[in-house]
């Protein structure tokens, strides 16, 4: 008999699986929800190939939660990922994603079935089907997913081995380490902790990962080492997303005293790495401009690291943050006229054109290239939530750059260069304007952008007014102030006997000083 | 019964006489119960002494009459036909024998007016009663308060608002008083009474400001209210730090930090003068701890105004509206609102050279464009904005302020203000000289070198200079 189709009451029974979620990802989840992504025009083998490790299935999980047309493909590919590696509990769950996701994809074909069974399986006590369905899961959900494809069916054999095998692997590593610890050679327990740690992060174990490879600063013995150690521990809290941590340790690593030593060669490759973990940190920090600078240090030649970010990351990232917060001539001396950066830009020719045309002050085509590169974007886990921003950041900085020259300025033009309407621009102008960023008034009857000229002799009268009335208010409360503590005047607690009948009364409330000041008086 | 105030009235007769007066401002307070025994008779007591030269022993009747008011109910207009004779004809030098004993008699003839309602016949009284009493025109004594409260009671602010705008430079406390006078009262509600008037001085006058519109001032006056140094929390800063927010977000649009920022000034300021600020309690952290959260309805209102949304405001007033009608407040909250309405105007002053009036209307969120001219109107009448409305296709224009800077009343203006701040100057500078040559401080300053450094720690300086 072919496998019925899932009735929907399966998909909550199934509810239990959700245990062996890692908590963090369910916040994960939960918070990028609003962002859906409708055609993006990404080759999904191209860019998850840029990358390895935990960041590709990070990466891909992502690309699921946001983009409903590439989530399967994406799942898929994370699965075949995910079998190379321990991973077993992150394997349990994208296949319990796919399967979901099949679920409410596929039951076109049993449509009357499907629909007629929710009303009496809902009214039949669920008490029956929970067990039922919790003894089965993985049983179902393998033949579920099986009758969909058969490839990337449920393979609770694999997951047996693997979990195995992981444990062996884990006991083997784990005696080693006490063999190392009882011989005491430094060199091998910071070997044998960093295997551990490899091994945890094969796992996804990320925070006994993070332990190990911090474990193994106490038995470095040289300042490669320690740079090491600095590096491990900065990817593992990259893939945690705890940018403090990935911060502190970045200025540890610069300042381990033979860092600038070693050859150039490993040394200008660490140099990169750091940047651009600096650059990520701070870009989630939402401080752009300093991520700009530090994406924008990042050397082409050495950029390999496809366990953390990939070289067409470091384009983006750093095109955007650049663009979004530099002024003109830092936009030309830093970025266009970068050498190392070129090479960068050449990975991302869109954004290069982007750059380029704000440079050559063509913001239509600017943005409207911008907008399509948009989905892109929105696509990539890192970058994602700061879209928006650095989007009015960018174009906030055009409409400065484009009113800057002009004495007045006809709005409905404007509006034109911009692909808005007048009545938006407006607003935007009016924002820009009270924020202090162009110096303007709107002429809202003849739609005309007038530039203000500030008087200087007369702002300079109306500060030195207002500074002087501030002294005044505060030298006199200051002179008050020395009256009341010459006067005693305190308000303190005191248990209150005699009635005052003065309307409003002292709260008494906790204090015990009161004889010690009481002797005062 | 009149044997003892036969013997009262011999004493005083006597004692005033020689001209003994600090021996009878002693012994006096011992009778007071006794004549507030034989509240009946007092009149007659009255009758045989003479105001001029009996002062202090008119004051005591009077304080018994007063005391025994509760009991006795004696007519309204002859207490204060009383009181007035004594303000004006008493002998001062006699009073000051005796001042905290006047405080009282004060501080209790108001509470009798408030209670009667004739709040207003007292206020012409207590101008003259503090007059009397303080020593300079900048010094603060505890019947300020009562002047402002019974202003407030019946609405008339003429007369106080002069001794309002007069910034205090001295406070004449009772505790200090009466320690000088040796007297057996019990310090302790004295103490904190002094803080008390002290603060509904400030509490009292901060509303009268408001009422009379004068937000800067009134800010001032709430300021120092809730900045007053504060172990416990007083429920008179609380209601002052409520309506400090709300008379802030009237002024200013948000609340600064102010009360932090001159809070801290004044400390970096006084530590020089370190021996006064040996102790200093943090107040701020009793406003972090204790106002806070029980002003939560006034901070969501401050946060809500941050949005510039008159909507929102609209309704969370509405919402808060049972809070805020029983703090009293209700009248401010929709001044807050109608400041919010004429803040969003004229942050499209700053924005725009013209704009129709259902433009403006839309974009602060009145009604129409009927409401939004009746409020530019009024805006530039009071000459909050400079604009001019076209009637003809409903269109207003902004403009810039007029003031050049170069007018003769200008220039008279900032004259005026650079006086002020130079007059000022000269006080710190005598204050700093007062502290320079007090023998304490240059014991101290000489003494131990490293103190210097720990200064502000309480326990270091037990000592007190003023004494």
């Amino acid at each position: 008999m072919p496998v019925l189709p899932m009735p929907p009451l399966m998909q909550n029974a199934i509810e239990p699986m959700q245990v062996d979620a890692p908590p963090n990802e369910d916040n994960e989840n939960n918070e990028e929800q609003q962002i859906v992504v409708e055609n993006p025009s990404i080759d999904l083998e191209v860019y998850a190939n840029q990358y390895n490790g935990i960041v590709r299935l990070h990466r891909l999980m992502y690309v699921a939660d946001v983009c409903p047309s590439l989530a399967v493909e994406a799942l898929k590919m994370a699965i075949t990922y995910v079998q190379t590696t321990y991973n077993v509990n992150l394997y349990q769950l994208l296949h319990k994603r796919l399967s979901d996701l099949n679920a409410s994809n596929a039951p076109v074909p049993p449509a009357p079935a499907a629909d007629l069974a929710p009303v009496p399986a809902a009214a039949l006590p669920d008490i029956a089907a929970v067990p039922a369905a919790i003894a089965l899961p993985p049983l179902a959900q393998g033949q579920a997913a099986a009758g969909e494809k058969d490839s990337f069916a449920y393979d609770a054999v694999w997951v047996d081995t693997k979990m195995k095998k992981a444990a062996l692997k884990l006991e083997k590593l784990d005696s080693d380490l006490k063999n190392y610890k009882s011989n005491s050679i430094k060199e091998s327990i910071r070997r044998g902790h960093d295997d551990l740690a490899d091994h945890y992060l094969s796992c996804g174990d990320l925070t006994n990962a993070l332990k190990c490879y911090s474990r193994a600063r106490d038995y470095c013995t040289s300042g490669k080492h320690v740079v090491n150690m600095c590096l491990n521990v900065i990817k593992v809290s990259i893939y945690l997303q705890n940018w403090v941590h990935v911060m502190s340790y970045i200025s540890k690593a610069e300042s381990t005293p033979d860092f600038a030593e070693g050859s150039k060669e490993a040394n200008a490759q660490v140099h990169t790495r750091l940047e651009c973990a600096a650059g990520l940190a701070e870009l989630q920090q939402k401080k752009y401009k300093v991520a700009a600078k530090h994406f924008l240090n990042a050397n082409f030649d050495h950029c390999e690291f496809p366990e953390m970010i990939s070289t067409n990351n470091v384009a983006v990232y750093g095109g955007l943050c650049a663009l979004a917060t530099f002024d003109r001539p830092e936009l030309k001396r830093l970025v266009i006229a970068s050498t190392s950066f070129k090479l960068f830009l050449e990975l991302e020719p869109q954004l290069r054109d982007i750059i380029f045309k704000f440079y050559e002050s063509k913001y239509a085509s600017c943005l409207t290239l911008l907008d399509e590169i948009r989905d892109n974007l929105l696509v990539d886990m890192y970058i994602a939530p700061h879209v928006s921003t650095l989007y009015t950041k960018i174009r906030n900085r055009a409409l400065i750059q484009y009113f800057s020259p002009y004495m007045s300025a006809e709005m409905h033009k404007m509006a034109m260069a911009f692909n808005s309407s007048v009545g938006d621009l407006e607003n935007e102008v009016m924002q820009l304007i009270l924020d202090g960023q162009i110096q303007a008034r709107i002429d809202s009857h003849n739609k005309i952008l007038y530039a203000k000229e500030a008087d200087q002799r007369n702002s300079t009268f109306e500060r030195a007014l207002v500074l002087g009335k501030k002294y005044q208010r505060h030298t006199r409360m200051l002179i008050l102030r020395a009256a009341m503590l010459k006067s005693h005047i305190h308000v303190k607690s005191v248990t209150r006997e005699g009635g005052s009948n003065h309307g409003a009364e002292l709260c008494v409330s906790a204090g015990s000083t009161t004889t010690a000041q009481l002797a005062r008086m | 019964m009149g044997s003892a105030l036969e013997n009262f009235v011999n004493q005083v007769r006597t004692m005033s006489a020689s001209g003994s007066f600090r021996e009878l401002a002693d012994d006096l307070p011992e009778s007071v119960s006794l004549l507030a025994r034989n509240w009946s008779i007092l009149d007659n007591v009255l009758e045989t002494l003479d105001v001029q030269q009996h002062t202090l022993g008119v004051l005591y009747v009077l304080l018994a009459k007063l005391h025994s008011a509760a009991t006795a109910n004696p007519e309204p207009v002859q207490i204060i036909q009383l009181m007035r004779d004594f303000v004006q004809r008493n002998n001062v030098e006699q009073l000051r024998f005796a001042i905290c004993a006047f405080y009282e008699t004060c501080h209790l003839f108001t509470d009798y007016l408030v209670q009667k309602n004739l709040s207003i016949l007292g206020i012409k009284i207590m101008a003259r009663a503090v007059d009397q009493i303080r020593q300079m025109d900048t010094q603060l004594t505890p019947i300020h308060a009562d002047l402002c409260l019974l202003s407030l009671k019946a609405k008339n602010f003429n007369l106080v608002l002069a001794y309002l705008d007069t910034d205090i430079t001295d406070i004449s406390t009772a505790a200090a008083e009466c320690k000088t006078q040796q007297q057996q009262q019990s310090q302790h509600t004295d103490a904190n009474n002094d803080a008390k008037y002290f603060l509904l001085f400030y509490y009292y006058g901060g509303m009268i400001y408001t009422a009379v519109k004068n937000y800067d001032r009134a800010l001032y006056f709430f300021e120092v209210c809730i900045t007053t140094p504060a172990m416990a929390m007083s429920h008179i800063m609380l209601e002052a730090y409520k309506k400090f927010l709300m008379v802030s977000l009237i002024v200013e649009g948000n609340v600064s930090g102010s009360e932090r920022v001159s809070f801290v000034q004044t400390n970096l300021y006084l530590s020089c003068l370190y021996l006064q600020i040996a102790f200093i309690p943090k107040n701020t952290q009793v406003i972090g701890r204790f106002m806070k959260p029980m002003a939560s309805h006034y901070h969501d209102l401050v946060s809500v105004y941050a949005n510039s949304s008159s909507e929102e405001l609209r309704i969370l007033i509405l919402k808060y509206s049972e809070a805020f009608t029983r703090d009293s407040n209700m009248g401010l909250a929709k001044q807050v609102a109608t400041s919010l309405y004429k803040r969003n105007i004229k942050r499209l002053t700053k924005t725009f050279l013209t704009l129709s009036l259902s433009d403006v209307a839309s974009r602060v969120q009145l009604s129409g464009a009927a409401e939004a001219e009746r409020y530019i109107l009024n805006m530039i009448k009071s000459g909050e904005i400079y604009a001019s409305i076209n009637q003809k296709d409903g269109m207003v224009l902004f403009k810039d302020d007029p003031e050049k800077y170069n007018s003769p009343d200008m220039f008279l203006n900032v004259q005026t203000n650079i006086t002020q701040v130079l007059d000022l100057v000269k006080q710190i500078n005598k204050m700093e000289e007062e502290i320079i040559l007090n023998p304490m401080y240059v014991k101290k300053a000489l003494g131990s070198q490293d103190d210097d450094l720990t200064s502000q720690h309480p326990k270091t300086y037990s000592g007190d200079p003023t004494d």
